[in-house]
């Protein structure tokens, strides 16, 4: 026994740390293999450039979404500028503002809730729906209409603000959220009273959905509450193809 | 004979594995990290992803040239010293007739429910509409805004907390052809509807002219401020 740990102790220390690089080496070849493996079951040969695709589009959105970030806080600067010459354009400037903010063109910071829906880790039972275990596109909406129904003021998933024409969509195991595709977990910010937990935890519809969704499924629902909640302003386009003002209201 | 690390050749074997290894990490990271799970999609989502993709970024494209368009002309007003009001008046219309707090005017189309549906079945309505390009969309007389909720069992739907009836419409302005061809297509919202509510008929009519009222709604934030 004294004759192996001698023998133990005898081993150079670099040859030790040869051997923990080696095991590292081998555990991260076989991780490689089996993040690859799944991949190359399913590639067609139309799949590849597919992907690339839709990462080079992606790549475009986020651009011209901060292009157009830009160009508004350059044109809101500008119409600013007009502040002081005179009462009319001090009150159009104001309404701008007020209207922006109310579009969700303006980001926001204030009290709120940060919600985090991340898919089951429970496996599919024989027989059991596969998607049934991921977050879907009705879970995200039916957070949003309960963060409403809450109180909520301003609200974003995964940093794409939910304005008048958001739609929220599946595709396949994706979401796509201002046509944004979005990866889980999904965070959704909210501003709103300090009170919206509590009054989340007083709507029928939040309890149905924690009880089916994570009672039964698995589905990961966690919250924060931080100091301050920031939600960002909606980058995308304001369509207006067909629509036409048919009379100025009052400023709201 | 002991191998020491003073031996070039352990050196260099010591050099290589620790290669190897740092090639490696970095490959399994950019592998977690690089498409968010995008290879992992079929052939036919990534198809309907990239066409939404597409869709997308052609409005980002328009937004980007109508506000560059809108800049210029405020930079050349200001250098001229000519008034700006008209283009701040533009400016201002729009916004508020995207947000809804003006009532809007424009082609589109009619949806009218008549039978009992649920809340969940008039929210994908309302999300369906919202996906195939609508610019305004109203419930009876509810202009619907962001925070606009629907909701309520078959027989008890409201929106906004307002009753509807079993026969009520949804009017939304857009493009009436793309919006009638994506409601009513092999397996479109109104098929759906028709497969879960046997009872209740939809029927989709394009319309030249509708108007919208604006939102009875508040926008304007009590607990966001703008965050400078």
């Amino acid at each position: 026994m004294s004759h192996l740990a001698a023998r133990i102790r005898s081993i150079p220390s670099w040859q030790i740390t040869l051997g923990i690089a080696l095991l590292a080496l081998g555990f991260l070849i076989a991780a490689q293999l089996a993040a690859e493996g799944p991949r190359i079951r399913y590639t067609t040969q139309e799949r590849s450039p597919l992907v690339e695709t839709a990462i080079n589009l992606q790549t475009q959105q986020v651009t011209f979404k901060a292009e157009i970030a830009d160009l508004r806080e350059q044109i809101q600067k500008l119409e600013d500028q007009g502040q002081g010459t005179t009462q009319l354009v001090r009150e159009l400037n104001r309404q701008l503002e007020q209207a922006r903010i109310a579009a969700g063109l303006i980001p926001l910071t204030g009290t709120g809730l940060v919600l985090r829906l991340a898919d089951s880790d429970q496996p599919t039972p024989a027989g059991g729906n596969e998607s049934d275990y991921l977050v879907t596109a009705r879970d995200i909406r039916t957070v949003i209409a309960e963060l409403w129904l809450a109180g909520a003021e301003a609200i974003a998933v995964n940093g794409e603000r939910v304005t008048v024409s958001t739609g929220v969509l599946d595709i396949g195991h994706s979401i796509l959220v201002n046509s944004a595709y979005l990866a889980p977990p999904y965070q959704i910010s909210a501003i709103g009273p300090t009170d919206m937990l509590d009054q989340l935890g007083k709507s029928e519809g939040w309890v149905a959905f924690i009880d089916t969704r994570r009672g039964h499924f698995g589905i990961d629902v966690s919250f924060a509450e931080p100091p301050t909640v920031e939600v960002p302003a909606f980058a995308g386009s304001l369509n207006l193809r067909e629509s036409r003002a048919v009379a100025a209201s009052p400023a709201p | 004979m002991r191998a020491s690390l003073r031996d070039p050749r352990s050196q260099l074997l010591v050099s290589l594995v620790a290669l190897i290894l740092g090639v490696l990490i970095v490959v399994q990271i950019r592998s977690q990290a690089g498409d968010s799970g995008l290879a992992e999609r079929s052939a036919q989502d990534l198809t309907l992803l990239v066409a939404n993709l597409n869709t997308r970024n052609d409005q980002l494209r328009t937004e980007v040239s109508s506000l560059d368009r809108q800049l210029q002309a405020l930079e050349v007003g200001g250098r001229n010293g000519t008034s700006s009001l008209n283009q701040i008046r533009d400016d201002l219309a729009r916004i508020r007739a995207w947000a809804g707090l003006d009532p809007v005017a424009g082609r589109g189309v009619e949806i009218t429910v008549s039978g009992a549906i649920d809340g969940h079945a008039l929210e994908e309505l309302i999300n369906e509409l919202r996906n195939s390009g609508s610019e305004a969309i109203a419930i009876e007389d509810v202009r619907v805004v962001a925070a606009t909720v629907v909701g309520g069992g078959v027989g008890a739907l409201s929106v906004d907390n307002e009753a509807l009836g079993d026969r009520f419409v949804v009017r939304a302005i857009g493009n009436p052809e793309s919006l009638v061809g994506s409601l009513t297509r092999i397996g479109g919202m109104v098929a759906q509807l028709a497969a879960t509510y046997p009872d209740a008929a939809v029927s989709v009519e394009a319309i030249d002219r509708l108007v919208l009222p604006a939102t009875k709604r508040n926008l304007t934030p009590s607990h966001g401020r703008p965050r400078l």
